[in-house]
């Protein structure tokens, strides 16, 4: 998300492939753009926007490895040497029976680990406003966003010259 | 690109294929002229590679079906491989078919049910077992024909129905599916046939050779065995065609998502091997325990091999997104799994089948022709007749194993004891599970609740730990794959490959006319790699 009041030129399109090919123009005429906004994932796109690699799965294999090594040790310890139970004539230390509630450690170190992380990262606390540029893409419509807070009147028609270049449905600009 | 391409079965392929097969019959001689008079190297050899290989043509076919029915898209330039690799089915049949006629004229001892010097459903017999008895409906050669013939043949009228209709299909002038809606009837007819059919299969094939064993789980396991052994091998042919210039539509992006197969199934398996492991290990009862108790004492590299094959390797490989894009990697890792999975049914056939053998060997030599009370004169017997009829028996054994005549003695009494219990099963069901349980028994044995249940096991268990480690040492080809069973993988694999080629060569390569091609030809996993750039050639 860009900071406070920012001035978003966007434009809307009605199917990735148009997108998709949007984008390419974009890059091919180097024009600068701050975000894309599609109602679900459109496969190909990351590439092509240049986006790197996310290095969130590193943490969640840190966070699945402490829960699993979590899990682990606190049952070893429980079972024991804190309060040794005999369960059906097992032995206290019974590896097998401790393998589900290890992974189900893993799970929930992972998947809450990698939660909280990526609030963290996008900011999106409790009582966050959401700065929607428009409904729509959250439904049936793609869309492309640049920048504009401190684009000269040129660099505006230039923008909205490609929107209308690459058949975008709809043009707007919205300060969020 | 040119979608209409034909796979030419080149005649050099053939000659090495040739040339795998004969190396397989010469090892599948080897294994039969060298071993006990029940060849029971050789049999288990046999069943193990023709259930393996039959298995991956049937999950072929229910995999392929699996997608079809789904209105999945992006596998459609994969299909042909499938449907090649499932036609094997009927050789499959043959080679089936030659173990039924084993049950019949009673060639092999791999089945404990249908050994006929136990004879254990006859209450007259000294080997009459009454669970096996009680089992007869079942374990029997008529239902084991039927079910194995008359399975594997509708398997095969289905997969051959599917192929034909997908081929048809390629001759369509417009775009019409008529030939497309009937391979959607039969892959979704398939699904409830192949379903329920192969876990019948699995039941009397493999898991009757444990024949007081049964798991619920095991169906599932086995069969997931089978799927890993069909996906493993869909990446090494894709990567090889590709290698041959074939394929020039299957890209990255097809390969992921069988790696993603190959990384999620490998996963499910262990899932499902261990929910077996586990429930049986809880519970602890001797008749299920057995089973495990058998393999992790005496077979412990296949054990733990079995688990560092299917799981700890695909799953630290796999786990990142990159290495299932890679053609090296995949090829790697699909190689050890497709091993892995080899290694799962030799581990599931050999213990039981060797146990089966034993016995029927030891009741032909006459070691316990009835049953014994006590030590006396068991040791009795074996040392009046060893010298006679031992002989044969004796070269392949281990030198080691000789050493301690006593504990062949001993051996003789834990399998007396044993066989006895059938016939007195009110009295026995204690000594069935200290004998058979002996380490089991022993582990928890200092935590065992009952001190009296730890008096009367521990005499039994020490017993029968003696033996089991004299006709159980480490052997080659026995307690791990030998070179000769390598050899035999290389024959049966040599014999699926070049039935595979011959079907993949008579239609073309890619389903032209599948309504699904175009997904399929511009199949995207949106995987944004680092530094990759070969993913993306068709944009």
């Amino acid at each position: 998300m860009a900071a406070e009041n920012t001035k978003v030129l966007y434009g809307l399109y009605n199917d990735e492939e148009v997108l998709k090919g949007a984008v390419k123009a974009a890059n091919a005429s180097h024009l600068d753009i701050m975000d894309v906004y599609t109602p679900f994932p459109v496969h190909g796109l990351d590439p092509i926007l240049g986006l790197k690699e996310s290095r969130l799965h590193y943490l969640g294999f840190i966070y699945g490895a402490t829960g699993a090594l979590f899990g682990f040790l606190a049952m070893t310890w429980i079972f024991v040497s804190d309060w040794p139970t005999m369960y059906g004539g097992k032995p206290y230390w019974s590896v097998p029976a401790f393998i589900p509630i290890t992974f189900e450690m893993t799970v929930l170190f992972a998947a809450w680990g990698m939660t909280i992380t990526f609030y963290t990262i996008c900011g999106m606390w409790p009582g966050v406003k959401a700065k929607t540029l428009d409904n729509r893409i959250t439904d049936d419509k793609f869309c492309i966003a640049f920048d504009v807070t401190n684009a000269s009147d040129s660099t505006v028609d230039q923008l909205k010259g490609f929107f209308q270049n690459t058949h975008a449905e709809e043009v707007n600009v919205k300060t969020i | 690109m040119n979608l209409n391409t034909q796979f030419v079965f080149q005649n050099k392929t053939k000659t090495l294929l040739f040339a795998g097969m004969a190396l397989g019959v010469v090892c599948l001689g080897l294994t039969f002229f060298n071993d006990d008079q029940y060849h029971t190297r050789f049999w288990t050899n046999w069943l193990h590679n023709s259930v393996f290989f039959t298995g991956i043509a049937f999950m072929s076919m229910f995999f392929l079906s699996a997608q079809i029915t789904a209105f999945a898209g992006w596998n459609s330039v994969v299909n042909r491989v499938w449907e090649s690799m499932s036609q094997f089915m009927w050789v499959g049949l043959i080679l089936m078919g030659v173990i039924v006629l084993g049950v019949w004229g009673h060639f092999h001892h791999l089945y404990h049910w249908n050994s006929p010097d136990l004879n254990v459903t006859d209450p007259t017999a000294p080997h009459y077992d009454r669970i096996l008895a009680g089992k007869k409906g079942f374990l029997n050669p008529i239902w084991f024909t039927v079910g194995t013939i008359g399975f594997l043949a509708i398997w095969y009228f289905w997969a051959k129905n599917l192929r034909q209709a997908s081929v048809d299909q390629d001759t369509m002038e417009t775009s019409e599916f008529k030939y497309y809606r009937a391979q959607r009837k039969w892959a979704a007819s398939f699904l409830p046939i192949g379903g329920f059919l192969s876990t019948v299969f699995l039941w009397q094939s493999v898991m009757s050779i444990d024949s007081h064993w049964y798991s619920t789980m095991f169906a599932w396991y086995s069969m997931v065995s089978m799927w890993l052994g069909a996906i493993s091998m869909t990446v090494m042919l894709i990567i090889y065609l590709k290698s041959l210039g074939y394929l020039e539509y299957v890209t990255q992006n097809h390969l992921h998502d069988v790696g993603k197969f190959l990384f999620g199934i490998s996963v499910f398996w262990t899932y499902l091997w261990f929910d077996q492991f586990m429930l049986i290990w809880y519970a602890n009862n001797g008749e299920e325990t057995i089973y495990f108790n058998e393999r992790m004492t005496h077979y412990p590299v296949l054990f733990w091999g079995n688990l560092l094959l299917n799981f700890v390797t695909p799953f630290l490989i796999l786990m990142r997104n990159d290495t299932k894009r890679k053609f090296g990697t995949m090829f790697f890792v699909a190689l050890i799994v497709f091993f892995g999975h080899w290694w799962d049914y030799f581990y599931m056939i050999k213990p039981g089948a060797r146990i089966t053998a034993h016995e029927a060997i030891e009741m032909a030599e006459g070691k316990h022709g009835d049953s014994h009370s006590s030590v006396a004169p068991a040791e009795a017997k074996h040392e009046d007749q060893a010298p006679a009829t031992e002989q044969p028996a004796e070269a392949k054994h281990d030198a080691a194993a000789h050493e301690t005549p006593a504990a062949d003695a001993h051996a003789t009494e834990g399998h007396a004891a044993a066989d006895h219990t059938a016939a007195a099963p009110e009295a026995g069901k204690d000594t069935v599970t200290a004998a058979e349980a002996p380490a089991e028994t022993e582990k928890t044995a200092e935590a065992a609740a009952e001190p009296a249940a730890e008096e009367s096991h521990d005499p039994h268990a020490a017993e029968g730990h003696h033996g089991e480690d004299e006709s159980k040492a480490f052997k080659l080809g026995y307690t791990i794959p030998g070179l000769e069973e390598i050899g035999i993988l290389i024959g049966f694999l040599s014999l699926f490959l070049f039935f595979f080629f011959n079907q993949l060569s008579k239609a073309s390569l890619v389903p032209m006319k599948d309504p699904y091609l175009e997904e399929s030809l511009h199949h995207d996993t949106g995987a944004l790699i680092e530094g990759e750039d070969g993913g993306h050639a068709h944009h």
